[in-house]
């Protein structure tokens, strides 16, 4: 890693910081940095410990975790594919995850919880990209075109279970099927960190190999990795660590697209900049997420709303910028 | 090197049948590539030179058959271990984006790491004489993409030098340069033979390839039609046959190597 890799590491890493902190301690129920010294030492009163424990903790941990999850996930994806907009996500395991809980809240109401859904649902996507390129994930063009057309059916499904059938719950469906960091548990917090503390050694043993993946398949092979293997584990790694993170906070959308185009332009050399995606997931996650509990107009908006505007707009700008020097 | 001295050293192909999709491009194809010396490839376009190639480097894999490396399949050696031996530069490599000329030399030195050690103390060293034997020392620190295409070709060869292999194979290397940057390219080829690597490398040049090379491969239809020096292999019939050109054979008048002239049309 180079001298400004580690420097823009430290720089996120303060951000995420100070984030959590303010989002902490803000406003009528705030806990400030006192009273988290206090519960560090187990004196914190009791408003604090229900806050930190009940309410603000817990969906701030959730939103790191998740962060970290979708920014490595989009990192891995980017750079196996060559494609600067593929994600998980444009391969149809949010739509997929989304699909799984209407149909779930559907047909078994109140017998599988959201997660489960979003879980099952999502691997059904995937499984269903894998099996229908007919080469596994070895084809990246395949894999992102077929994915499309996954993610098209299994929105199609989510919409035709929201409009027929879930009219009295839509509303609160309506927040899963965006993602939001509303009600979260340690338990969530708990299951994200996990999977992450399985996830991440796997990753960093591949991204050994993956730093060559920029070369093209034949060098690759020709400088002693292999591309198929590599990407079919990039691939595999990177939808769970997106399933993780939609498991505990649903769909979050652009998360995991926009994290590994931030690092880059940061950094301004090639490579995956794996943990620097990370950081930047993170770090859009604690923001987004400080918006939806303290700025007046977008109050308990679901945070997945923020981010895909947010992913929107940058999206555009991305493509504006690309276009524009396309044509100079 | 670190295997120079290894005298048991051999690479080739065993009745290879290897093919894309359904159409076998070599069929029951024997080669082995000359020991030693800078071979180059010749042959009408679809021959299968390219395929043979790739073969050898690992990156496509026989159906029917082997590809040996020290009459053990390539398939059975370990990747790193392979990699530290041939080194495959493609005709159309994919550049980086954003990469520096040293970042992309220091990519050479990936066979010989792991991903519990990441630096050893020879690389620097590799990509110093590497980036230095190809004259882009002084490159070193700019981006790959802004360079012309023979800079860029020379920098391609210095991550070659880095890699340190025994085996050296050259995709089509002097396509798309300039006449001044082919002659740099194949004086680059002779320096590596010099060094004691084998130099495999397709050229479409005959008089380039009979000149510079010390071995001349001819192959039609997926089979070597003649092999051996420039001088004996290089014959009118030969090339009247092979590329159906209608053609004398002269000296070159500077190294007396065959100089393919084609008839003039009347």
């Amino acid at each position: 890693m180079s001298a400004r890799s580690l420097t823009l590491g430290a720089l996120l890493l303060a951000a995420i910081i100070a984030g959590s902190l303010a989002t902490l301690a803000w406003g009528e129920l705030g806990v400030g940095v006192p009273d988290l010294l206090a519960a560090a030492r187990g004196e914190a009163s009791t408003t604090a410990t229900f806050v930190l424990e009940r309410l603000r903790g817990p969906r701030l941990l959730v939103g790191i975790g998740a962060g970290l999850a979708f920014g490595l996930a989009g990192a891995l994806f980017q750079t196996v594919t060559r494609n600067p907009l593929g994600s998980p996500d444009v391969i149809g395991l949010g739509a997929g995850a989304g699909a799984g809980v209407a149909l779930a809240t559907l047909l078994l109401p109140g017998l599988v919880p959201a997660p489960v859904g979003a879980m099952v649902g999502a691997g059904v996507a995937i499984g269903l990209v894998h099996l229908s390129t007919g080469l596994g994930f070895a084809s990246p063009a395949r894999v992102i075109i077929t994915g499309i057309g996954v993610a098209a059916m299994a929105t199609a499904v989510t919409q035709y279970v929201v409009a027929v059938a879930l009219r009295d719950s839509s509303t609160q469906l309506a927040g899963y099927l965006v993602g939001t960091l509303n009600s979260r548990s340690l338990g969530q917090a708990a299951v994200i960190g996990g999977c992450l503390l399985v996830l991440a050694p796997a990753v960093a043993l591949l991204s050994h190999d993956l730093r060559m993946m920029d070369l093209g398949d034949q060098l690759a092979e020709a400088l002693g990795g292999s591309a198929i293997r590599t990407r079919t584990w990039a691939i595999v790694l990177s939808v769970l660590l997106a399933a993780a993170g939609v498991a505990v906070a649903g769909p979050i959308a652009f998360v995991a697209l926009s994290a590994p185009h931030i690092a880059r332009r940061m950094v301004g050399a090639p490579g995956p900049h794996l943990v620097l995606s990370a950081l930047v997931g993170a770090l859009i996650m604690v923001l987004a997420d400080f918006a939806v509990q303290h700025v007046g107009p977008l109050e308990n908006l679901p945070v997945g709303v923020i981010t895909a505007a947010f992913g929107g707009v940058y999206l555009g700008y991305l493509l504006v910028t690309a276009w524009k020097k396309a044509d100079a | 090197m670190n295997t120079s001295s290894r005298t048991t050293s051999s690479l080739r192909l065993a009745d290879a049948t290897v093919a894309y999709g359904q159409r076998p491009v070599l069929d029951g194809f024997d080669f082995t590539v000359p020991s030693g010396r800078f071979t180059a490839v010749v042959g009408p376009n679809g021959c299968g030179k390219s395929t043979m190639l790739k073969s050898l480097a690992r990156t496509l894999r026989p159906r029917a058959g082997a590809a040996l490396l020290d009459d053990k399949p390539l398939g059975r050696w370990r990747s790193r271990a392979v990699a530290q031996r041939i080194a495959l530069l493609p005709q159309d490599p994919v550049v980086p984006e954003g990469i520096t000329v040293k970042g992309l030399v220091a990519r050479g030195r990936h066979p010989y790491h792991s991903p519990w050690r990441q630096w050893l103390p020879g690389d620097d060293e590799a990509v110093s004489k590497a980036l230095s034997a190809t004259g882009v020392a002084d490159l070193a620190e700019q981006g790959v993409e802004g360079l012309s295409g023979g800079q860029r070709q020379r920098v391609w060869i210095a991550m070659i030098l880095a890699q340190d292999t025994e085996y050296v194979l050259l995709d089509e290397p002097t396509s798309f340069l300039d006449v001044g940057h082919q002659v740099d390219v194949l004086h680059l080829c002779q320096d590596m033979r010099a060094q004691g690597r084998t130099v495999l490398a397709v050229l479409h040049d005959l008089n380039q390839a009979a000149r510079y090379a010390d071995q001349l491969v001819v192959m039609d239809g997926g089979r070597v039609v003649a092999a051996g020096q420039p001088a004996d292999v290089l014959t009118e019939e030969l090339v009247a046959e092979v590329f159906g050109l209608a053609a004398e054979i002269a000296a070159d008048p500077q190294s007396g190597t065959p100089m393919v002239v084609p008839v003039h049309r009347r």
